[in-house]
């Protein structure tokens, strides 16, 4: 979190339209320099084009009648392949949502799903895949190994498409994936993305016993 | 004069399929330009758009006031737009284009062309603080609007968009 | 373990030079081990004995420090990002410890400081602290906040979604599923806030309804349809 050079309080409310104190001449000029760059920057935007709109109908004339799943049955319908969602396992997510809105009495025994009389296990088998069309290698680091590049490396499962499944403790996990040995990206599935103090980021991964859901 | 999203939802649900174009057309025109400014990239922020359009077709049912459908479909978009930036990072790198963040932000700090620093500046800060900095600047949306929109209230959108702000100053340096 | 020798180090630092050079021999070695060159894994070192000394875990920054020579960072911005990361574990630990555990283990306060690092000030990271039922629940408390805060929900809203949680006993597989679950509604169209509402709720609108999969098969304990929830903001 940088800390130097930030806008006054007066000067967010110039910024914001609100009556405002008197601006000092740097606060000012500042201010004003940034309405002139976003002025600019947007006169040069170019929105999205019109032909979207065919792209779009002719995609929805091939889709089965609009709303017919409601907004949860999607949870369980496969969908086409593009960077594909990874569900582990598929009813874990329709499962979780169940057990958490009913509200939690000591007394109460609530059946685990696929119920066993064990308790929820603290590994859970995590699946990480990427879309790396032209990567020659493609590993995961992180928390959970020490950051070793290369010692859990994704194998190529179709078009461009890498995986690993690996057995991670319950908790949080902060990783990368590594392309090619050098280049670390970050996984779009994640929970979230945070700083990881050097200027890039890292992902992060909450893992539940009943295992892990992403986008 | 134009039907109301929630007349056109209501049709499209009961089988009018080619209805839907007007609410395409309408939000298209709506969030287009925040789209692109909050992707970064055209030709991403139309596929984003494009996935969003689908997604919200095929879950129509579900939203609750079609009435407000804009809103409805706007975090749809928000969504698949934070993953089109989270996919570039990536695709930007393999394809041998300027490396994403860093190096590329600060490449274009150097040209004194009057928006593209701003550009650049843009991609450094959190999804939170782009988006309300695009609905508030660059859209030229009331914290009202912009509340209605998100469903967050209008105290953490000013914050979000002051600390927008600060970031985007410090990033872009007290140079002319 | 570095914790405790941080606290001993600290107090005898004047006259035990030998113990502090020992802890910091400890996070040395482990960096040459890991590839480090010798100066910058010296230099890491003696920030993580400075750190000790204000009672910060030492552990989590060498692990900083090996991630950044992991990612290739250079020397310099390393050093600069431990020092960094330091600060942050210091006012982390101020923190937990205000929650009501003295001497908190690496962890609990690198989980804290994520929270931080997502807005979350320091009395909501105790209030969190102190509703986990023991020491070993606070730091996937902690890291189930700072994931849901991460996720947009708030830092705030977080916090009282896990408090809560903690308060009525809810187990802690529960609360490490619900990162999963904020992903899920946020794919379907929610806005943050209104996941966060859920949560809180416990889900008592037609959302629900829609959400099971298994028409005609109840979970026990979920109210049947036909309930409205009629606090409803501009929302849809």
């Amino acid at each position: 979190m940088r800390r130097d050079r930030t806008f006054t309080e007066d000067a967010h409310r110039y910024l914001d339209g609100e009556p405002a104190g008197q601006l000092g001449a740097v606060e000012r000029s500042a201010a004003d320099r940034l309405v002139a760059e976003t002025r600019a920057y947007a006169e040069r935007l170019e929105p999205v084009g019109a032909a979207l709109d065919e792209a779009v109908m002719a995609a929805v004339r091939r889709q089965p009648h609009a709303g017919r799943r409601g907004a949860w049955g999607w949870l369980l319908t496969p969908r086409p392949v593009r960077i594909r969602p990874v569900w582990i396992p598929a009813l874990a997510a329709a499962a979780a949502l169940a057990l958490w809105l009913v509200p939690s009495r000591p007394d109460r025994r609530i059946p685990e799903v696929g119920s066993r009389a064990a308790a929820a296990p603290d590994t859970v088998y995590v699946r990480f895949e990427l879309a790396a069309p032209q990567a020659r290698s493609v590993s995961v680091a992180g928390s959970f190994n020490g950051w070793q590049v290369g010692a859990l490396p994704l194998v190529r499962v179709a078009d461009g498409l890498w995986a690993t499944t690996v057995a991670l403790p319950v908790g949080e996990h902060r990783y990368e994936f590594v392309i090619d040995g050098t280049r670390w990206v970050p996984d779009p599935t994640a929970h979230a993305q945070v700083d990881d103090g050097f200027g890039g980021q890292n992902s992060v991964i909450v893992v539940g016993p009943k295992g892990l859901v992403r986008s | 004069m134009q039907p109301s999203d929630g007349a056109v939802v209501r049709q499209v649900l009961a089988g009018d399929v080619e209805q839907y174009r007007l609410l395409v057309e309408r939000y298209r025109a709506e969030f287009g330009r925040y789209a692109v400014a909050a992707v970064g990239d055209r030709d991403l922020a139309q596929d984003a758009m494009q996935e969003a359009f689908i997604r919200a077709f095929r879950s129509l049912g579900s939203c609750r006031n079609p009435d407000r459908f804009g809103a409805w479909f706007f975090r749809i978009l928000t969504n698949q737009c934070r993953n089109a930036v989270a996919r570039r990072r990536d695709v930007a790198g393999l394809d041998g284009v300027d490396p994403p963040g860093g190096e590329r932000a600060d490449a274009a700090l150097e040209r004194q062309e009057l928006g593209a620093r701003l550009e650049a500046a843009l991609a450094r800060l959190t999804p939170e603080q782009r988006e309300a900095f695009v609905m508030k600047h660059v859209d030229g949306r009331s914290y009202e609007e912009m509340a209605e929109l998100l469903g967050v209230g209008t105290d953490a959108l000013k914050m979000r968009v002051h600390r927008a702000r600060d970031a985007l100053r410090a990033t872009m340096g007290e140079q002319p | 373990m570095s914790a405790i020798r941080g606290i001993i180090a600290a107090a005898v630092l004047a006259a035990a030079p030998a113990l502090v050079a020992a802890q910091q021999g400890d996070v040395e070695a482990r960096l040459q081990a890991r590839g480090l060159p010798a100066d910058l894994a010296r230099d890491v070192a003696a920030v993580a004995t400075d750190a000790a000394a204000r009672g910060v875990p030492t552990g989590p920054l060498a692990d900083k420090a090996v991630e950044g020579w992991a990612k290739q960072v250079p020397a310099p911005r390393i050093l600069t990002a431990v020092r960094a990361f330091a600060g942050q574990l210091a006012d982390a630990r101020d923190a937990v410890r205000a929650g009501g555990l003295a001497e908190p283990s690496g962890d609990v306060v690198v989980a804290a400081a994520e929270a931080m690092g997502t807005g979350l000030g320091a009395g909501p990271v105790a209030s969190v602290v102190r509703a986990a039922p023991n020491a070993a629940a606070a730091a996937p408390a902690l890291s189930v906040t700072a994931a849901l805060a991460a996720q947009g929900l708030g830092s705030e809203q977080a916090a009282t979604i896990v408090v809560r949680a903690l308060h009525s006993h809810r187990p802690m597989v529960q609360l490490l599923n619900l990162p999963s679950l904020a992903r899920v509604m946020h794919s379907e169209g929610l806005a943050p806030g209104d996941i966060g509402r859920k949560m809180l709720e416990g889900g008592d609108d037609e959302g629900v309804e829609h959400a099971s999969p298994t028409r005609g098969v109840r979970p026990p304990g979920v109210p049947p349809s036909g309930q409205r929830d009629t606090h409803r903001g501009p929302d849809n």
